[in-house]
Protein backbone atom coordinates (compact mmCIF):
# COMPACT_ATOMS: atom_id res chain seq x y z
CA UNK A 1 0.00 0.00 0.00
CA UNK A 2 2.39 2.06 0.79
CA UNK A 3 4.89 1.21 -2.21
CA UNK A 4 2.07 2.27 -4.41
CA UNK A 5 1.64 5.78 -3.30
CA UNK A 6 5.10 6.46 -2.80
CA UNK A 7 5.04 5.60 -6.46
CA UNK A 8 2.12 7.50 -7.30
CA UNK A 9 3.25 10.26 -5.85
CA UNK A 10 6.59 10.17 -8.19
CA UNK A 11 4.05 9.65 -11.10
CA UNK A 12 2.38 12.93 -10.18
CA UNK A 13 5.28 14.56 -9.57
CA UNK A 14 7.12 13.83 -12.92
CA UNK A 15 3.56 14.31 -14.70
CA UNK A 16 3.20 18.03 -13.35
CA UNK A 17 7.58 19.04 -14.26
CA UNK A 18 7.24 17.51 -18.02
CA UNK A 19 4.15 19.95 -17.68
CA UNK A 20 5.02 22.65 -17.28
CA UNK A 21 8.36 22.49 -19.10
CA UNK A 22 6.12 21.56 -22.07
CA UNK A 23 3.97 24.47 -21.41
CA UNK A 24 7.24 26.89 -21.47
CA UNK A 25 8.53 25.36 -24.13
CA UNK A 26 5.56 25.31 -26.22
CA UNK A 27 5.27 28.87 -25.71
CA UNK A 28 8.29 29.37 -27.79
CA UNK A 29 7.13 26.91 -30.23
CA UNK A 30 3.20 28.41 -30.80
CA UNK A 31 4.61 31.42 -31.41
CA UNK A 32 6.83 30.23 -34.03
CA UNK A 33 4.55 28.10 -35.66
CA UNK A 34 1.85 30.99 -35.85
CA UNK A 35 4.04 33.86 -37.72
CA UNK A 36 5.21 31.54 -40.21
CA UNK A 37 2.12 31.80 -41.44
CA UNK A 38 2.33 35.33 -41.90
CA UNK A 39 6.13 34.94 -43.48
CA UNK A 40 5.12 32.71 -46.21
CA UNK A 41 3.23 35.48 -47.24
CA UNK A 42 6.09 38.62 -46.58
CA UNK A 43 9.28 37.65 -46.82
CA UNK A 44 11.13 38.11 -42.95
CA UNK A 45 13.76 40.48 -44.87
CA UNK A 46 10.86 42.82 -46.19
CA UNK A 47 9.10 42.30 -43.44
CA UNK A 48 12.21 44.22 -40.61
CA UNK A 49 13.72 46.53 -43.40
CA UNK A 50 10.44 48.15 -45.01
CA UNK A 51 9.62 51.23 -42.95
CA UNK A 52 5.84 51.39 -43.54
CA UNK A 53 3.00 49.99 -41.16
CA UNK A 54 -0.32 50.62 -42.72
CA UNK A 55 -3.03 47.35 -41.52
CA UNK A 56 -5.83 49.33 -42.52
CA UNK A 57 -4.54 49.74 -46.13
CA UNK A 58 -4.98 50.17 -49.04
CA UNK A 59 -2.68 49.14 -49.67
CA UNK A 60 -1.92 47.20 -47.07
CA UNK A 61 1.47 47.33 -45.60
CA UNK A 62 3.52 45.60 -42.75
CA UNK A 63 7.20 46.38 -41.93
CA UNK A 64 8.41 46.94 -38.39
CA UNK A 65 11.78 48.97 -39.07
CA UNK A 66 10.41 51.83 -37.38
CA UNK A 67 9.14 49.84 -34.39
CA UNK A 68 11.94 47.90 -34.35
CA UNK A 69 14.13 51.29 -34.07
CA UNK A 70 11.56 52.79 -31.50
CA UNK A 71 11.63 49.66 -29.13
CA UNK A 72 15.94 50.08 -29.43
CA UNK A 73 15.64 53.59 -28.96
CA UNK A 74 13.63 53.97 -25.92
CA UNK A 75 15.99 51.55 -24.11
CA UNK A 76 18.98 52.89 -24.99
CA UNK A 77 17.70 56.47 -23.88
CA UNK A 78 16.76 54.62 -20.51
CA UNK A 79 20.25 52.91 -20.43
CA UNK A 80 21.90 56.13 -20.85
CA UNK A 81 20.09 57.93 -18.12
CA UNK A 82 19.92 54.91 -15.80
CA UNK A 83 23.82 53.38 -15.86
CA UNK A 84 25.07 56.74 -14.42
CA UNK A 85 22.59 57.05 -11.19
CA UNK A 86 22.69 53.12 -11.23
CA UNK A 87 26.75 52.50 -10.81
CA UNK A 88 26.92 55.64 -8.33
CA UNK A 89 24.39 53.94 -6.01
CA UNK A 90 25.69 50.57 -6.57
CA UNK A 91 29.29 52.21 -5.60
CA UNK A 92 27.70 53.40 -2.41
CA UNK A 93 26.03 50.68 -1.54
CA UNK A 94 28.84 47.94 -1.68
CA UNK A 95 31.74 50.57 -0.14
CA UNK A 96 30.35 53.32 1.76
CA UNK A 97 27.92 51.91 3.71
CA UNK A 98 27.31 49.35 6.97
CA UNK A 99 25.03 46.64 7.47
CA UNK A 100 21.57 48.84 8.24
CA UNK A 101 21.97 51.40 5.71
CA UNK A 102 22.93 48.61 3.01
CA UNK A 103 19.72 46.63 3.75
CA UNK A 104 18.09 50.50 4.24
CA UNK A 105 19.13 50.66 0.25
CA UNK A 106 18.74 47.57 -1.00
CA UNK A 107 14.54 48.05 0.20
CA UNK A 108 14.21 51.08 -1.75
CA UNK A 109 15.51 49.63 -4.75
CA UNK A 110 13.36 46.59 -3.94
CA UNK A 111 10.46 48.88 -3.19
CA UNK A 112 11.53 50.21 -6.99
CA UNK A 113 11.73 47.23 -8.77
CA UNK A 114 8.03 45.73 -6.99
CA UNK A 115 5.96 48.84 -8.24
CA UNK A 116 3.89 47.48 -11.28
CA UNK A 117 4.41 49.06 -14.46
CA UNK A 118 1.19 51.04 -15.03
CA UNK A 119 1.67 53.08 -12.22
CA UNK A 120 5.45 53.99 -13.78
CA UNK A 121 2.96 54.97 -16.86
CA UNK A 122 0.14 56.53 -15.24
CA UNK A 123 2.86 58.67 -13.00
CA UNK A 124 5.01 59.36 -16.35
CA UNK A 125 2.22 60.91 -18.12
CA UNK A 126 0.91 63.15 -15.66
CA UNK A 127 4.54 64.33 -14.27
CA UNK A 128 7.06 63.88 -17.23
CA UNK A 129 4.97 64.28 -20.19
CA UNK A 130 3.19 67.55 -18.28
CA UNK A 131 6.70 68.61 -17.58
CA UNK A 132 7.81 68.82 -21.49
CA UNK A 133 4.40 70.38 -22.36
CA UNK A 134 4.32 73.10 -20.06
CA UNK A 135 7.88 73.88 -20.23
CA UNK A 136 9.34 72.93 -23.29
CA UNK A 137 6.02 73.96 -25.20
CA UNK A 138 6.22 71.03 -27.54
CA UNK A 139 3.19 70.19 -29.16
CA UNK A 140 2.83 66.99 -27.25
CA UNK A 141 5.11 65.66 -24.75
CA UNK A 142 4.82 62.31 -25.86
CA UNK A 143 8.02 61.45 -27.12
CA UNK A 144 11.08 58.92 -27.13
CA UNK A 145 12.69 60.83 -24.22
CA UNK A 146 9.43 60.57 -21.71
CA UNK A 147 9.71 56.83 -22.70
CA UNK A 148 13.51 56.66 -22.12
CA UNK A 149 13.03 58.73 -18.51
CA UNK A 150 10.23 56.80 -17.37
CA UNK A 151 11.73 53.59 -18.51
CA UNK A 152 15.09 54.76 -17.13
CA UNK A 153 13.23 54.40 -13.36
CA UNK A 154 12.43 51.04 -13.70
CA UNK A 155 15.75 49.97 -14.70
CA UNK A 156 17.07 51.14 -12.12
CA UNK A 157 16.72 48.35 -9.47
CA UNK A 158 18.42 45.56 -12.43
CA UNK A 159 21.64 47.89 -12.71
CA UNK A 160 21.51 48.63 -9.16
CA UNK A 161 21.74 44.80 -8.21
CA UNK A 162 23.84 43.66 -10.99
CA UNK A 163 26.67 45.79 -10.07
CA UNK A 164 26.38 46.08 -6.50
CA UNK A 165 26.75 42.26 -6.17
CA UNK A 166 30.21 41.94 -8.14
CA UNK A 167 31.36 45.31 -6.96
CA UNK A 168 30.65 44.34 -2.99
CA UNK A 169 33.04 40.87 -4.12
CA UNK A 170 35.78 43.18 -5.60
CA UNK A 171 35.76 45.63 -2.40
CA UNK A 172 35.72 42.91 0.17
CA UNK A 173 38.92 41.17 -2.06
CA UNK A 174 41.14 44.67 -2.01
CA UNK A 175 39.87 47.03 0.64
CA UNK A 176 42.53 45.79 3.28
CA UNK A 177 45.38 45.85 0.84
CA UNK A 178 44.51 48.60 -0.25
CA UNK A 179 43.83 50.28 2.97
CA UNK A 180 47.36 49.19 3.73
CA UNK A 181 49.42 50.87 1.14
CA UNK A 182 47.71 54.25 2.50
CA UNK A 183 45.44 54.14 -0.75
CA UNK A 184 42.40 56.39 -0.10
CA UNK A 185 38.99 54.64 -0.36
CA UNK A 186 38.04 56.90 -3.19
CA UNK A 187 41.30 56.61 -5.22
CA UNK A 188 41.08 52.39 -5.02
CA UNK A 189 37.35 53.09 -6.06
CA UNK A 190 38.00 54.89 -9.25
CA UNK A 191 41.16 53.20 -10.73
CA UNK A 192 40.48 49.66 -9.19
CA UNK A 193 37.10 49.12 -8.56
CA UNK A 194 35.24 50.63 -11.11
CA UNK A 195 37.21 48.82 -13.65
CA UNK A 196 37.28 46.06 -12.46
CA UNK A 197 33.99 45.88 -12.53
CA UNK A 198 33.90 46.68 -16.22
CA UNK A 199 32.47 43.08 -16.95
CA UNK A 200 29.42 43.48 -14.47
CA UNK A 201 28.52 46.74 -15.87
CA UNK A 202 28.45 45.44 -19.33
CA UNK A 203 25.75 42.73 -18.16
CA UNK A 204 23.72 44.74 -16.16
CA UNK A 205 23.43 46.75 -19.53
CA UNK A 206 22.91 43.92 -21.60
CA UNK A 207 20.04 42.43 -18.90
CA UNK A 208 18.65 45.88 -18.86
CA UNK A 209 18.17 46.36 -22.93
CA UNK A 210 16.36 43.17 -22.84
CA UNK A 211 14.56 43.91 -19.73
CA UNK A 212 13.82 47.37 -21.34
CA UNK A 213 12.82 46.60 -24.31
CA UNK A 214 10.66 43.59 -23.54
CA UNK A 215 8.41 46.71 -21.73
CA UNK A 216 4.83 47.32 -22.35
CA UNK A 217 3.00 49.33 -20.11
CA UNK A 218 4.95 51.80 -19.04
CA UNK A 219 6.51 52.84 -22.35
CA UNK A 220 3.26 52.55 -23.77
CA UNK A 221 1.65 55.33 -22.10
CA UNK A 222 3.99 57.65 -22.81
CA UNK A 223 5.49 57.42 -26.17
CA UNK A 224 2.71 58.38 -28.19
CA UNK A 225 2.68 55.60 -30.02
CA UNK A 226 3.02 56.32 -34.24
CA UNK A 227 5.32 54.23 -36.19
CA UNK A 228 6.95 56.89 -37.54
CA UNK A 229 11.46 57.05 -37.76
CA UNK A 230 11.52 57.83 -34.12
CA UNK A 231 13.11 60.83 -33.14
CA UNK A 232 15.06 61.35 -29.28
CA UNK A 233 11.48 64.49 -29.00
CA UNK A 234 9.10 62.67 -31.47
CA UNK A 235 6.52 60.04 -30.78
CA UNK A 236 7.56 56.60 -31.60
CA UNK A 237 6.18 53.00 -31.37
CA UNK A 238 7.75 50.02 -30.06
CA UNK A 239 7.02 45.38 -30.85
CA UNK A 240 5.24 45.53 -27.21
CA UNK A 241 3.13 48.41 -27.49
CA UNK A 242 2.15 48.01 -30.82
CA UNK A 243 1.06 43.81 -29.71
CA UNK A 244 -0.96 45.16 -26.72
CA UNK A 245 -2.52 48.35 -28.98
CA UNK A 246 -3.89 46.61 -31.98
CA UNK A 247 -3.95 42.46 -31.29
CA UNK A 248 -7.06 42.96 -29.89
CA UNK A 249 -8.82 45.12 -33.16
CA UNK A 250 -7.21 43.07 -35.59
CA UNK A 251 -9.65 40.50 -37.08
CA UNK A 252 -8.72 37.11 -36.79
CA UNK A 253 -6.62 34.78 -38.95
CA UNK A 254 -5.79 38.07 -41.00
CA UNK A 255 -2.73 39.31 -42.41
CA UNK A 256 -2.25 42.00 -39.79
CA UNK A 257 -3.45 38.93 -36.73
CA UNK A 258 -0.52 36.92 -38.13
CA UNK A 259 2.09 40.08 -38.75
CA UNK A 260 1.51 41.13 -35.52
CA UNK A 261 2.19 37.73 -34.02
CA UNK A 262 5.23 37.73 -36.56
CA UNK A 263 6.37 41.59 -34.69
CA UNK A 264 6.60 39.06 -31.79
CA UNK A 265 8.39 36.73 -32.91
CA UNK A 266 11.03 39.05 -34.17
CA UNK A 267 10.79 40.46 -30.30
CA UNK A 268 11.62 36.98 -29.07
CA UNK A 269 14.90 36.23 -31.22
CA UNK A 270 15.73 39.73 -30.89
CA UNK A 271 15.87 38.59 -26.88
CA UNK A 272 17.12 35.48 -27.29
CA UNK A 273 20.43 37.01 -28.91
CA UNK A 274 20.16 39.60 -25.92
CA UNK A 275 20.12 36.91 -23.19
CA UNK A 276 22.61 34.48 -24.85
CA UNK A 277 24.96 37.52 -25.00
CA UNK A 278 24.35 38.31 -21.47
CA UNK A 279 25.24 34.23 -20.68
CA UNK A 280 28.26 34.29 -22.54
CA UNK A 281 29.57 37.68 -20.21
CA UNK A 282 27.99 36.26 -17.22
CA UNK A 283 30.31 32.98 -17.44
CA UNK A 284 33.23 34.68 -18.55
CA UNK A 285 32.61 36.87 -15.58
CA UNK A 286 33.27 33.70 -13.35
CA UNK A 287 36.56 32.73 -14.96
CA UNK B 1 45.67 69.60 -6.72
CA UNK B 2 43.55 67.48 -9.50
CA UNK B 3 43.28 64.32 -7.88
CA UNK B 4 41.33 66.10 -5.04
CA UNK B 5 38.95 67.80 -8.03
CA UNK B 6 38.82 64.29 -9.24
CA UNK B 7 37.61 62.72 -5.64
CA UNK B 8 34.87 65.76 -5.00
CA UNK B 9 33.44 65.00 -8.67
CA UNK B 10 33.48 61.38 -7.54
CA UNK B 11 31.59 62.13 -4.07
CA UNK B 12 29.16 64.95 -5.61
CA UNK B 13 28.81 61.96 -8.07
CA UNK B 14 27.99 59.20 -6.30
CA UNK B 15 25.77 61.02 -3.32
CA UNK B 16 23.70 62.73 -6.25
CA UNK B 17 22.95 59.42 -7.85
CA UNK B 18 21.76 57.76 -4.53
CA UNK B 19 19.96 60.59 -3.04
CA UNK B 20 18.24 60.76 -6.50
CA UNK B 21 16.86 57.27 -6.05
CA UNK B 22 15.41 57.86 -2.66
CA UNK B 23 13.86 61.09 -4.35
CA UNK B 24 12.10 59.22 -6.83
CA UNK B 25 10.88 56.20 -4.80
CA UNK B 26 9.12 58.73 -2.43
CA UNK B 27 7.89 61.27 -4.53
CA UNK B 28 6.25 58.13 -6.64
CA UNK B 29 4.35 57.16 -3.22
CA UNK B 30 3.58 60.99 -1.68
CA UNK B 31 2.29 61.80 -5.65
CA UNK B 32 -0.29 58.76 -5.36
CA UNK B 33 -0.95 58.79 -1.69
CA UNK B 34 -1.57 62.50 -1.57
CA UNK B 35 -3.28 62.74 -4.76
CA UNK B 36 -5.56 59.46 -4.21
CA UNK B 37 -6.50 59.81 -0.73
CA UNK B 38 -9.14 62.64 -1.37
CA UNK B 39 -11.14 60.17 -3.84
CA UNK B 40 -10.86 56.89 -1.81
CA UNK B 41 -14.38 56.60 0.26
CA UNK B 42 -16.79 53.64 1.14
CA UNK B 43 -18.92 54.19 -2.63
CA UNK B 44 -15.40 54.42 -4.67
CA UNK B 45 -14.39 50.92 -2.72
CA UNK B 46 -17.74 49.40 -2.95
CA UNK B 47 -19.77 49.78 -6.00
CA UNK B 48 -19.71 49.75 -9.71
CA UNK B 49 -18.48 52.32 -12.28
CA UNK B 50 -20.96 54.20 -13.32
CA UNK B 51 -21.46 57.54 -15.36
CA UNK B 52 -20.64 58.43 -18.98
CA UNK B 53 -18.42 57.35 -20.00
CA UNK B 54 -18.29 54.23 -17.79
CA UNK B 55 -15.77 54.72 -14.71
CA UNK B 56 -16.01 59.02 -14.47
CA UNK B 57 -18.15 58.31 -12.07
CA UNK B 58 -18.92 55.25 -9.21
CA UNK B 59 -16.37 53.11 -7.75
CA UNK B 60 -13.95 50.48 -8.85
CA UNK B 61 -15.32 47.40 -6.79
CA UNK B 62 -15.62 44.81 -9.80
CA UNK B 63 -11.53 45.68 -10.46
CA UNK B 64 -10.88 44.60 -7.27
CA UNK B 65 -12.54 41.45 -7.31
CA UNK B 66 -11.70 40.63 -10.44
CA UNK B 67 -7.88 41.58 -10.14
CA UNK B 68 -8.16 39.72 -6.72
CA UNK B 69 -9.47 36.68 -8.55
CA UNK B 70 -6.58 36.81 -11.11
CA UNK B 71 -4.46 36.65 -8.58
CA UNK B 72 -5.46 33.48 -6.47
CA UNK B 73 -5.98 31.75 -9.94
CA UNK B 74 -2.21 32.31 -11.20
CA UNK B 75 -0.71 31.87 -7.87
CA UNK B 76 -3.01 28.35 -7.78
CA UNK B 77 -2.06 27.29 -10.86
CA UNK B 78 1.63 28.32 -10.93
CA UNK B 79 2.65 27.26 -7.61
CA UNK B 80 1.49 23.77 -7.91
CA UNK B 81 3.56 23.29 -11.10
CA UNK B 82 6.40 25.19 -9.51
CA UNK B 83 6.75 23.32 -6.52
CA UNK B 84 6.65 19.67 -8.61
CA UNK B 85 9.17 21.13 -10.64
CA UNK B 86 11.28 22.26 -7.53
CA UNK B 87 10.45 18.79 -5.86
CA UNK B 88 11.36 16.74 -8.65
CA UNK B 89 15.01 18.86 -9.60
CA UNK B 90 15.84 18.25 -6.07
CA UNK B 91 14.41 15.01 -4.48
CA UNK B 92 13.68 13.12 -7.57
CA UNK B 93 16.10 13.84 -10.76
CA UNK B 94 19.32 11.84 -10.72
CA UNK B 95 20.67 12.88 -14.33
CA UNK B 96 22.86 15.91 -14.04
CA UNK B 97 21.67 16.63 -18.36
CA UNK B 98 18.00 17.00 -17.26
CA UNK B 99 18.67 19.24 -14.61
CA UNK B 100 20.85 21.56 -16.59
CA UNK B 101 18.20 21.45 -19.45
CA UNK B 102 14.97 22.20 -16.98
CA UNK B 103 17.12 25.05 -15.97
CA UNK B 104 17.94 26.64 -18.87
CA UNK B 105 14.13 26.33 -20.13
CA UNK B 106 12.91 28.11 -17.05
CA UNK B 107 15.60 30.67 -17.17
CA UNK B 108 14.81 31.58 -20.96
CA UNK B 109 11.10 31.55 -19.78
CA UNK B 110 12.04 33.96 -16.99
CA UNK B 111 13.21 36.44 -19.67
CA UNK B 112 10.64 36.32 -21.85
CA UNK B 113 8.60 39.80 -22.01
CA UNK B 114 4.83 39.83 -20.18
CA UNK B 115 3.35 40.85 -23.89
CA UNK B 116 4.73 37.70 -25.25
CA UNK B 117 2.75 35.72 -22.97
CA UNK B 118 -0.55 37.50 -23.52
CA UNK B 119 -0.06 36.91 -27.00
CA UNK B 120 0.69 33.34 -26.51
CA UNK B 121 -2.43 33.35 -23.89
CA UNK B 122 -4.51 35.63 -26.55
CA UNK B 123 -3.81 33.39 -29.47
CA UNK B 124 -4.25 29.91 -27.05
CA UNK B 125 -6.24 30.01 -24.66
CA UNK B 126 -8.85 33.18 -25.89
CA UNK B 127 -9.13 31.98 -29.67
CA UNK B 128 -8.10 28.59 -30.34
CA UNK B 129 -9.48 26.44 -26.79
CA UNK B 130 -11.98 29.10 -27.31
CA UNK B 131 -12.04 30.23 -23.39
CA UNK B 132 -12.28 33.68 -24.42
CA UNK B 133 -11.40 37.02 -22.54
CA UNK B 134 -12.03 35.29 -19.23
CA UNK B 135 -10.72 34.79 -16.06
CA UNK B 136 -8.91 31.46 -16.53
CA UNK B 137 -7.44 32.46 -19.74
CA UNK B 138 -6.09 35.92 -17.80
CA UNK B 139 -5.04 33.30 -14.85
CA UNK B 140 -3.13 30.73 -16.79
CA UNK B 141 -1.73 33.23 -18.45
CA UNK B 142 -0.24 35.17 -15.52
CA UNK B 143 0.38 32.06 -14.14
CA UNK B 144 3.23 30.81 -16.53
CA UNK B 145 4.57 35.08 -16.18
CA UNK B 146 5.05 33.86 -12.43
CA UNK B 147 6.35 30.37 -12.55
CA UNK B 148 9.78 30.81 -13.20
CA UNK B 149 9.95 33.44 -10.01
CA UNK B 150 8.27 30.61 -7.48
CA UNK B 151 9.76 27.55 -8.86
CA UNK B 152 13.93 29.68 -8.70
CA UNK B 153 12.82 30.42 -5.10
CA UNK B 154 11.29 27.14 -3.88
CA UNK B 155 14.01 25.28 -5.09
CA UNK B 156 16.08 27.41 -3.53
CA UNK B 157 14.40 26.65 0.03
CA UNK B 158 14.98 22.92 -0.82
CA UNK B 159 18.15 22.75 -1.64
CA UNK B 160 18.73 24.58 1.57
CA UNK B 161 17.23 22.08 4.04
CA UNK B 162 20.02 20.35 5.46
CA UNK B 163 21.10 17.04 3.82
CA UNK B 164 22.09 15.31 7.45
CA UNK B 165 17.74 15.80 8.19
CA UNK B 166 17.22 14.07 5.01
CA UNK B 167 19.60 11.09 4.96
CA UNK B 168 18.75 10.32 8.49
CA UNK B 169 14.97 10.62 8.11
CA UNK B 170 15.66 8.00 5.05
CA UNK B 171 18.12 6.13 6.89
CA UNK B 172 15.16 5.25 9.78
CA UNK B 173 13.39 3.89 7.09
CA UNK B 174 11.05 6.74 6.60
CA UNK B 175 9.31 6.92 2.86
CA UNK B 176 10.12 9.84 1.29
CA UNK B 177 6.84 11.05 0.86
CA UNK B 178 6.66 11.06 4.01
CA UNK B 179 9.96 13.14 4.73
CA UNK B 180 8.40 15.21 1.59
CA UNK B 181 5.36 16.17 3.74
CA UNK B 182 6.13 15.76 7.45
CA UNK B 183 9.99 17.03 7.42
CA UNK B 184 10.85 19.06 4.76
CA UNK B 185 7.25 21.22 4.04
CA UNK B 186 6.85 21.87 7.78
CA UNK B 187 10.71 23.47 7.87
CA UNK B 188 10.22 25.23 4.40
CA UNK B 189 6.43 26.23 4.50
CA UNK B 190 6.95 29.99 5.37
CA UNK B 191 9.58 30.33 2.68
CA UNK B 192 6.81 28.74 0.01
CA UNK B 193 3.85 30.48 1.26
CA UNK B 194 6.24 33.99 1.08
CA UNK B 195 7.69 33.23 -2.66
CA UNK B 196 4.01 32.82 -3.80
CA UNK B 197 2.57 35.54 -1.83
CA UNK B 198 5.48 37.94 -3.36
CA UNK B 199 4.86 36.08 -6.87
CA UNK B 200 0.83 37.35 -6.05
CA UNK B 201 2.00 40.63 -6.05
CA UNK B 202 3.57 40.90 -9.07
CA UNK B 203 0.88 39.13 -10.61
CA UNK B 204 -1.92 42.05 -9.67
CA UNK B 205 0.38 44.25 -11.27
CA UNK B 206 1.18 43.07 -14.44
CA UNK B 207 -1.24 44.78 -17.19
CA UNK B 208 0.27 43.40 -20.39
CA UNK B 209 -0.91 39.93 -20.43
CA UNK B 210 -3.95 40.68 -18.74
CA UNK B 211 -4.93 43.55 -21.03
CA UNK B 212 -5.21 40.60 -24.35
CA UNK B 213 -6.36 37.55 -22.24
CA UNK B 214 -8.92 38.78 -19.40
CA UNK B 215 -9.72 42.11 -18.74
CA UNK B 216 -12.66 44.31 -20.82
CA UNK B 217 -13.46 48.10 -19.85
CA UNK B 218 -16.68 47.25 -18.00
CA UNK B 219 -18.01 43.84 -16.43
CA UNK B 220 -20.05 42.83 -13.50
CA UNK B 221 -18.35 40.93 -10.81
CA UNK B 222 -17.60 37.69 -12.15
CA UNK B 223 -19.91 34.63 -11.77
CA UNK B 224 -17.72 32.24 -13.55
CA UNK B 225 -14.33 31.44 -14.79
CA UNK B 226 -15.62 31.82 -18.15
CA UNK B 227 -16.78 35.61 -17.42
CA UNK B 228 -14.42 38.76 -18.32
CA UNK B 229 -13.19 40.44 -15.96
CA UNK B 230 -12.19 43.82 -14.71
CA UNK B 231 -8.85 44.18 -13.51
CA UNK B 232 -7.20 46.64 -12.28
CA UNK B 233 -4.27 48.16 -13.60
CA UNK B 234 -6.10 47.82 -16.92
CA UNK B 235 -8.92 50.20 -15.38
CA UNK B 236 -6.18 52.40 -14.50
CA UNK B 237 -4.77 52.74 -18.36
CA UNK B 238 -7.95 53.09 -19.52
CA UNK B 239 -9.35 55.94 -16.95
CA UNK B 240 -5.93 57.81 -18.01
CA UNK B 241 -5.24 56.55 -21.99
CA UNK B 242 -8.87 57.49 -22.21
CA UNK B 243 -9.13 60.79 -20.00
CA UNK B 244 -12.10 59.46 -18.62
CA UNK B 245 -11.88 60.80 -14.91
CA UNK B 246 -8.08 61.65 -13.37
CA UNK B 247 -9.49 62.12 -9.86
CA UNK B 248 -10.70 57.96 -10.16
CA UNK B 249 -7.67 57.20 -11.62
CA UNK B 250 -5.57 58.56 -8.83
CA UNK B 251 -7.51 56.47 -6.35
CA UNK B 252 -7.24 52.89 -8.49
CA UNK B 253 -3.59 53.58 -8.50
CA UNK B 254 -3.72 53.84 -4.92
CA UNK B 255 -6.15 50.80 -4.40
CA UNK B 256 -3.26 49.25 -6.28
CA UNK B 257 -0.36 50.49 -4.57
CA UNK B 258 -2.30 49.60 -0.96
CA UNK B 259 -2.77 45.75 -1.88
CA UNK B 260 0.35 45.68 -3.10
CA UNK B 261 1.80 47.24 0.40
CA UNK B 262 -0.44 44.55 2.03
CA UNK B 263 0.66 41.68 0.18
CA UNK B 264 4.55 42.82 1.01
CA UNK B 265 3.34 43.63 4.57
CA UNK B 266 2.74 39.72 4.68
CA UNK B 267 5.35 38.26 3.15
CA UNK B 268 7.93 40.54 5.66
CA UNK B 269 5.97 38.99 8.64
CA UNK B 270 6.26 35.61 7.17
CA UNK B 271 10.22 36.19 7.01
CA UNK B 272 10.32 36.80 10.84
CA UNK B 273 8.05 33.92 11.66
CA UNK B 274 10.39 31.72 10.19
CA UNK B 275 13.10 33.17 11.47
CA UNK B 276 11.90 32.62 15.16
CA UNK B 277 11.09 29.39 14.66
CA UNK B 278 14.85 29.05 13.74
Amino acid sequence: MRKIREKIFEILIKMLTLFSVLILAFVVIFIFKESLTFFKEVSLLKFITGRRWNPLGPPEELSILNIIWGTVYVSLVAIAIALPIGIGTAVVLSCYTNRNVKRLIRGIVDILAGVPSVIYGFVGLLVVVKFFEVNLSLASGESVLSGGIVLSVMLLPFIVSTCDESMEKIYREYSQSSRALGVSKSYMIRNLLLPASKRSILASVVLALGRGMGETMAVMMVIGNASIIPRLLGKAQTIPSLIALEMGMAEVGSLHYHALIASGFVLMIMLLIINGLLYVIKNRMDI
Amino acid sequence: MREKLKDSVFKIWIGLSTSLVFIVVVYIFLYIFINGAGSINGEFLFSAPKGMPIGSEGGIFPAIVGSLLLMVIACAFASILAISTAIYLVFYCTSEKVKRLIHLIIQCMSGVPSIILGLFGYTLLVLHLGFGRSLISGGITLGVMIFPYIQVRVEKTLIEVDKAVITSSYALGVSKVYTLFKLIFPMCKFDIVSAITLAGGFAIGAAAPVILTAAVIFAPVPESIFSPVMALPFHLYILTGEGISLEKAYGTALVLMLILLVINIISVILNFTRKEHE
